[in-house]
Order: structure tokens, then C-alpha cells, then sequence
């Protein structure tokens, strides 16, 4: 394990905007809460374009607000206040953090919490217990439950799904009419859809400077810098932020300004991000020349399926195109599809190794990695290790052991070198 | 479990016929019967395999034992027992078994049709799924027909409707007979989980040979009546060791809300010929499961019915380790039934606990204290 880097804070503008962004977005999201708008707790992946195109109705993301306290530090505090109410430690921490932290109306975190909601709007796609999870507070608070039913995909999604899932995306529109008493407006949801296409159209061209050698970013970089794909999407801070992100990125490559300059090792990232231990991680594998410069959980966004490019708007029906990217995160989708994707990106990255992070937190996302470990090392020859973390439970992480495999990674690049 | 379920299907491939491995645990077994497969569902195979050390090379060690038993059973059972796997989507390991099963087959030389339906988790209230899943029946019947050269027929889908409605019925009556004192919860047991890997005939002569007395031993039969009754729930029936800790410590299995026991034969939809009708109405209209992603809001209710229909005084929860599915439940249920002055116990079942179980029976003894201090 290394020893403790130093790391120099430089807020970048990008970086001071993303902290303005967020924080703008929790006291609009209270104070428009507490005037009376319509508020909804959504998973990641319902398509919160959709409740822009209401005049005022208001979403706050659990998942989103559970990774804020890990990344604040007060994951684990939030974690034992669920486990004390009898939610079982092997729970996902993000169900636990956020169960915990509705448990005392938001004591401890860092947004006092999310104002209370007047529907739950879960799904199955990322991962199917976040239904169970949003039923806790459906039993808890009181409040009607949508559940979103998005079939897995084994291969590309099929033309039958796609239909079945608008026509979910309608009857959640008719459900908040029905509740809200506010008219839907489709050339809101339109006009929201397009924002949220051109600011990842400017998240593609930020994620692309990993392909700079060395690398204009690292995966730490972009695990921050997706929270306004949670607070703020379908707005025109959305695309103004990304913008920002994207050319201040670009002139600092094209200014030599690089995360890692002496870039040795070129690694790429397979899981949600370790919330709890980017400074660590990413200041320990500094001091060895290793950069993450890519990672599965960023790059899949604003693509489809067994492919990290990007998935383009068309400007045409938006509720096809909310549907048509449903599947589009890594868990919602099947092996051989993941396989295909990291492959490619892996040979356009000129990864040298991938790191495997098993993440009990996060069964979709983890159980076919042993196999796709084996496919990635054994038929494409890219040296890998597997560690083992939890995104948001820092108890169930150890450094050591971590750094012990990590420096074995690197081992193990060198001798494909010299080989 | 006593049944040897190699033994079970060598002798089903004796018969000729073609055997479709199902998971997870409410397959359309009436639609497989009709067109001349054996469904045989793969759940509950803790005492089928040696050890899980095949499955171990693909799945992590915090996956449950269910996915990481079925794994091996697939792939260790080299002598061609299945024709086909069958799996619908449920939890989130589960959902990736089929690629991963189909990834080990091949390295081993290996393969199997895999067919693969969505069942809609929608709530109904909400959103009317029943064109799309209609659909998917019809194209789980064109798939069969294609794969395994079988074709369907209205009459024998009624015919197989009448058999199977035949058979939850037995199971129900000896279900009764549990509650009434009359037949052991692990006999009981043990002859459900037999059914899942026979045919349909078979299946009634094994229930009504157990209603019948030729099999089911009355255990305790002598002090029923100072016996504290108590409901098992979870995904899976506990470990024979805790069965008998739960029976000698003078408690009494008097019902289930087990996911291989009395959820899957709770349902009896009406008899039809459409396939895609029957079905909806057997999954809508299901025994509430957390596996069933709408049901949810009836479990509480569906439990409360069994407390009052076998006399319970007390609910045992068995959790499987690392179903989230069920742990997400367990605290809202646990508060529901101490509002109402039941008395509940949770005991977790790891894959580790093959072995050893004996750290639970001071818990059990306890809470069997606890119910009769309370009586």
C-alpha cells in the first residue's frame, strides 16, 4: 500500500459550478417542496424528463442522496440507524443509508435529507430489490407506489418491450394528472429530453479525453461529475455545466495539464464508484503512475446497450427515446452485451489492466464478473484483478487488502511488458 | 431432504420423456405438462449437490445459496438428465443465471436450450399488462413447439389445467392435516419437494398416499394440545436439524408461508384453454411472494389469514442469507404482527449451515419459552 499522498485541491471552474449545481438543486428541490409542488422519489433510471414537463412537480433520487452521504462521510452513520430498525447489514448500503436517514427525517445528511414525497416511482431495471426498498417507504410514509417494469436484456432491446415500457411512461404520466391535478405538458418533456441529449453529447466529449495518452481525466473525475445527470437533468444547467466541464477539460489537455502526467498504466473500472474512498484510491494509485481513466458505470450513460457510444436524439417521439435507452446502464442488461462494450472500449482506452470491483452492495452488477473477468484475461489478454469493495459501506472495505491486489495488477502489466 | 433427485430423474428420462429444469419457482407447469415436457423445478437442491465448488468459479460467495445449489446441479449433472432449462425473471442473481449457466456449459462441452419469459411485475391497478403478457405466452408456446418438435393442444392444456388443480388441492388437504397435528411438517415437507421433481400422476399418488396415513408418520401425535403452533415463512423450508430443534424444543409447525411450500399451491385459478388467460389470472391472483414484485401489499394480509386458519401463536422467519428479497420484507412484517401480540423469531440459514445448524436451537428453545410464558 502506498503511503498517504498529498493531493493538491485545484478546484477547477467545473468543479466550483458542480458544487453550485447540486447544492442550488437540494434548496430548489426543499424550498419548491415546501411552497407546495408535487414531489416524487425516484430511481436513477426513470426518466425524470418526464416531471419537467409539469409546471410543478419536483423529484428527489434516494440512490443519488445515499451516495452523497458516503462520499460526505456519514454513509456508515446512516447505515446503522437502518440495520437498528432491523434491515439486515447484507442489504444494499444505498437502501440502508437511505431507509436510515428517512428513519429521523434527515438528521445527519449533508442535504437534510429529501422533502417528503406525494408518490414513490421505483423500477427493476438496475436492479430489481429497488422495488422492495421503495416499499419500505410506500409502508412507512404512506404513498402510493409506481413500479416501472423494464425486462432484462440478453440481447438488444426488442421492439415489444420498448412498446410495453411506454406504455408504462403513460400511465405514470396519467398517474401524477390523476394525483397533482397539474395538465402534462409533451413539449416540456420534449424540450427536457433535448437538454438532456445535448448535455451528454458534451458528457461524451468529456469522457473521450480519456483516450489521450496521458489521460485528460481520470474515472474519479467522472464519478463526481455524474451527479447532475441526478439533480439537474432536462435543464439548461445540465447542458451549461457539461459545457463547462468539457471545454475547461479540453484546454487544459491542450495546456499539458494532466491528473497523472507520468501515466504508466492506463486502468479501467468495472462497478458503481467506491464512494467512500475516491480521494484514497485515486491518490494512491497516483503515486504509482496508475490512472482509472475509464470506467463501465460512467461511460454507459446516453448509450444503448453493448455499446458505449453515444445514443443520439433524433428530436422525434421522446417517450421512445426514454424507452429505447432504459437498458442502457450495465445492469440491466446481460453478459454477453457487457462483454461486447468493454472490449471495445477497452482497445479504444488502450487499457493495460482492468480493475473487477466485486461490490456487495451490488449483486446485478457484480455476479458475472468472475466470467467476464475470465473473458476479458484469457481471450483479449488484458491483465485483471478482481477486489473486493461496497460503494457506500466503508466498514466492508479494506485498503490493505485492496492496495495488496491493485500494486499485484500492476505486477502483472509489467510482466506482460517485459514479455 | 431425503429424495435423491439424480435418482428421480434417471427415471423420468427411463419413461422417454423430455425434462425441462424451471426456475425460479412458479413456472407455467400446467403449459409444459400440455405439450408433453416434464418440468422439474430447480429449487431447494442444498442436499442435491456434494458442494458448490463449480459454481463457486462463477458466483461470488455473497450470492444465495439457491442460485449458487442450482448452478452446480446444472452443470455437474453430466450424464444429459435435462432437455432444456426454463427461467423466468425474478431477483437480480437470478436474472444473470442463464448466461452464466450457459457460459459453464459451454466450457464444459456442453449446452442446453435456455428459454427465457418476461413476466410483467407491473402493478395491475396501474398498468394493464395483460396484451403483453399474453403475448409472451404465446410466443413461450411457438418457442417449445420449435425447440423440442411438441405442439399444443387446447384439450390437453385443460386436461393438464385439471390434474395440476388436483394437486394443490392434495396439498392443501395435506397442508390441513399439518395444522390438525395429524402429519409432521418435515414429512410434510419432504413429500412436496418430491412432487416438484415427478410427473403429475406421480404427484397425486405421493399426496394421496400421504393423506392416506401410508407415509406420513403422526410424530407427536400425544401432547398436540399443549403444543404451541407456529407458522414457518420464508423461501425455503429450514434445514431437517432445525425442524426437529423447532418440534423437540414442544413448539409445532401448524402452517406455512413458505415460497416452495404453500405459496406455490395457495393459487387455484379457473380452469381455461387460453394459456395466456390461465396464467395471467395464476400469476395476478398469486399467493402474495416477494418475488412477485406486485404483490407486496397483500402479504401482510395473506399472513395474518394464515395465523387465523391454523391458530398459530407465533411466526418463525427463515432467512435465506443474501435474499434481499425477503430481508427487505422481514421488518415491516415482524412490527405488523408485534402490534397485533405475535410473537416472531428470525433465524438466518446460510450455505455454510449444510452442516451446523445447532446455534440456533438456544433460540428456538427460547422463543418457545417466550410462547408459553405468553399463553
Amino acid at each position: 500500500m502506498p503511503e498517504k499522498v498529498k493531493t493538491e485541491k485545484v478546484k477547477t471552474s467545473a468543479g466550483r459550478h458542480l458544487s453550485k449545481v447540486v447544492g442550488d438543486a437540494y434548496m430548489d428541490l426543499h424550498a419548491k417542496a415546501a411552497q407546495g409542488a408535487f414531489v416524487v422519489w425516484i430511481a436513477i433510471n426513470v426518466p425524470a424528463e418526464l416531471f419537467l414537463g409539469f409546471e410543478n412537480v419536483v423529484y428527489g433520487v434516494p440512490e443519488s442522496h445515499a451516495a452523497l452521504n458516503a462520499a460526505k462521510g456519514v454513509g456508515v452513520l446512516q447505515c446503522e440507524k437502518a440495520e437498528r430498525l432491523g434491515y439486515s447489514m447484507d442489504l444494499c448500503s444505498y437502501a440502508r443509508i437511505d431507509i436510515g436517514s428517512v428513519s429521523d427525517g434527515g438528521k445527519d445528511s449533508p442535504t437534510f435529507g429529501l422533502p417528503k414525497p406525494h408518490l414513490l416511482v421505483s423500477d427493476n431495471n438496475n436492479c430489481s430489490l429497488l422495488v422492495k426498498w421503495f416499499d419500505v417507504h410506500h409502508r412507512r410514509i404512506g404513498v402510493p407506489h409506481f413500479v416501472i417494469d423494464v425486462p432484462f436484456c440478453y440481447e438488444p432491446q426488442k421492439e415489444k418491450d420498448r412498446k410495453y415500457i411506454i406504455q408504462q411512461f403513460k400511465d405514470l404520466i396519467r398517474t401524477i394528472e390523476e394525483m397533482s391535478g397539474q395538465k402534462f405538458d409533451m413539449d416540456k418533456a420534449l424540450a427536457a429530453v433535448s437538454n438532456t441529449s445535448e448535455g451528454i453529447r458534451h458528457w461524451k466529449r468529456f469522457l473521450s479525453f480519456a483516450e489521450h495518452q496521458p489521460s485528460g481525466i481520470t474515472a474519479f473525475d467522472s464519478f463526481v461529475q455524474m451527479a447532475p445527470f441526478l439533480v439537474a437533468r432536462g435543464t439548461s444547467q445540465f447542458v451549461d455545466h457539461y459545457k463547462l466541464l468539457t471545454d475547461e477539460t479540453e484546454q487544459r489537455v491542450t495546456e499539458g495539464i494532466f491528473p497523472v502526467p507520468d501515466e504508466k498504466y492506463r486502468l479501467f473500472w468495472d462497478n458503481i464508484a467506491p464512494w467512500h474512498q475516491l480521494r484514497n484510491m485515486s491518490g494512491g494509485l497516483a503515486k504509482f503512475g496508475a490512472n482509472i481513466v475509464g470506467a463501465t458505470y460512467t461511460l454507459c450513460i446516453g448509450t444503448v446497450e453493448g455499446s458505449f457510444d453515444l445514443f443520439d436524439y433524433d428530436g422525434g417521439d421522446a417517450l421512445e427515446y426514454c424507452a429505447r435507452t432504459q437498458n442502457c446502464y450495465i445492469c440491466p442488461h446481460g453478459m454477453k452485451l457487457r462483454g461486447k462494450s468493454m472490449q471495445t472500449v477497452v482497445e479504444k482506452l488502450n487499457i493495460d489492466g482492468i480493475v473487477f470491483a466485486s461490490n456487495r452492495s451490488c449483486k446485478p452488477y457484480s455476479v458475472t464478473q468472475l466470467d467476464q473477468q475470465k473473458l476479458m484475461t484469457d481471450q483479449f489478454g488484458v491483465p485483471s484483478v478482481m477486489i473486493d469493495v461496497d460503494h457506500a459501506d466503508a466498514r466492508k472495505y479494506s485498503e490493505e487488502s485492496t492496495f495488496t491486489r491493485l500494486e499485484a495488477l500492476l505486477e502483472q502489466i509489467e510482466a506482460k511488458r517485459a514479455a | 431432504m431425503k429424495i435423491d433427485i439424480t435418482k428421480k430423474l434417471e427415471q423420468l428420462k427411463k419413461d422417454g420423456r423430455k425434462i425441462l429444469g424451471c426456475f425460479p419457482l412458479y413456472p407455467p407447469l400446467e403449459l409444459f405438462y400440455a405439450m408433453d415436457l416434464v418440468p422439474v423445478v430447480l429449487w431447494g437442491l442444498r442436499g442435491s449437490v456434494p458442494d458448490t465448488a463449480e459454481s463457486d468459479r462463477l458466483l461470488q460467495n455473497y450470492t444465495c445459496s439457491v442460485a449458487r445449489h442450482l448452478t452446480e446441479f446444472v452443470l455437474s449433472e453430466d450424464s444429459g438428465l435435462l432437455d432444456g432449462l426454463f427461467m423466468y425473471n425474478a431477483c437480480d442473481t437470478l436474472r444473470n443465471l442463464p448466461e452464466i449457466i450457459e457460459k459453464g456449459l459451454e466450457k464444459n462441452g456442453r449446452s442446453l436450450p435456455l428459454i427465457k419469459v418476461h413476466i410483467p411485475m407491473v402493478l395491475p391497478a396501474q398498468t394493464d399488462a395483460s396484451a403483453y403478457f399474453k403475448n409472451e405466452i404465446h410466443h413461450l408456446v411457438k418457442e417449445l413447439e420449435e425447440r423440442f418438435d411438441v405442439s399444443f393442444s387446447k384439450d390437453k392444456f385443460v386436461e393438464a389445467v385439471k390434474k395440476f388443480k388436483h394437486v394443490r388441492n392434495l396439498m392443501v388437504r395435506a397442508e390441513n392435516r399439518v395444522t390438525q397435528g395429524r402429519l409432521s411438517f418435515l414429512n410434510f415437507a419432504d413429500a412436496i419437494h418430491e412432487c416438484w421433481f415427478s410427473t403429475v400422476e406421480e404427484q397425486i399418488r405421493i399426496l394421496e398416499s400421504l393423506i392416506e396415513g401410508l407415509s406420513g408418520e403422526v410424530e407427536f401425535s400425544t401432547d398436540n394440545n399443549t403444543r404451541h403452533g407456529v407458522i414457518l415463512s420464508g423461501i425455503l423450508p429450514p434445514p431437517t436439524s432445525v425442524i426437529n430443534a423447532i418440534e423437540s424444543s414442544g413448539l409445532r409447525v401448524v402452517g406455512n408461508d413458505i415460497a416452495s411450500l404453500g405459496r406455490s399451491y395457495a393459487c387455484m385459478p379457473e380452469i381455461s384453454e387460453d394459456p395466456g388467460a390461465y396464467f395471467l389470472d395464476f400469476y395476478y391472483q398469486h399467493f402474495p411472494c416477494p418475488t412477485l414484485l406486485y404483490t407486496g401489499d397483500r402479504r401482510t394480509t395473506s399472513l395474518f389469514g394464515l395465523m387465523e386458519k391454523t391458530g398459530a401463536s407465533g411466526v418463525i422467519f427463515v432467512g435465506e442469507k443474501f435474499c434481499e428479497y425477503e430481508y427487505f420484507e422481514f421488518p415491516h412484517l415482524v412490527q405488523q404482527l408485534k402490534d397485533k401480540g405475535i410473537q416472531t423469531l428470525e433465524i438466518e440459514i446460510a450455505i455454510e449451515d449444510d452442516a451446523q445448524t445447532s446455534a440456533h436451537d438456544s433460540r428456538i428453545s427460547a422463543f418457545a419459552e417466550l410462547l408459553k410464558s405468553n399463553a
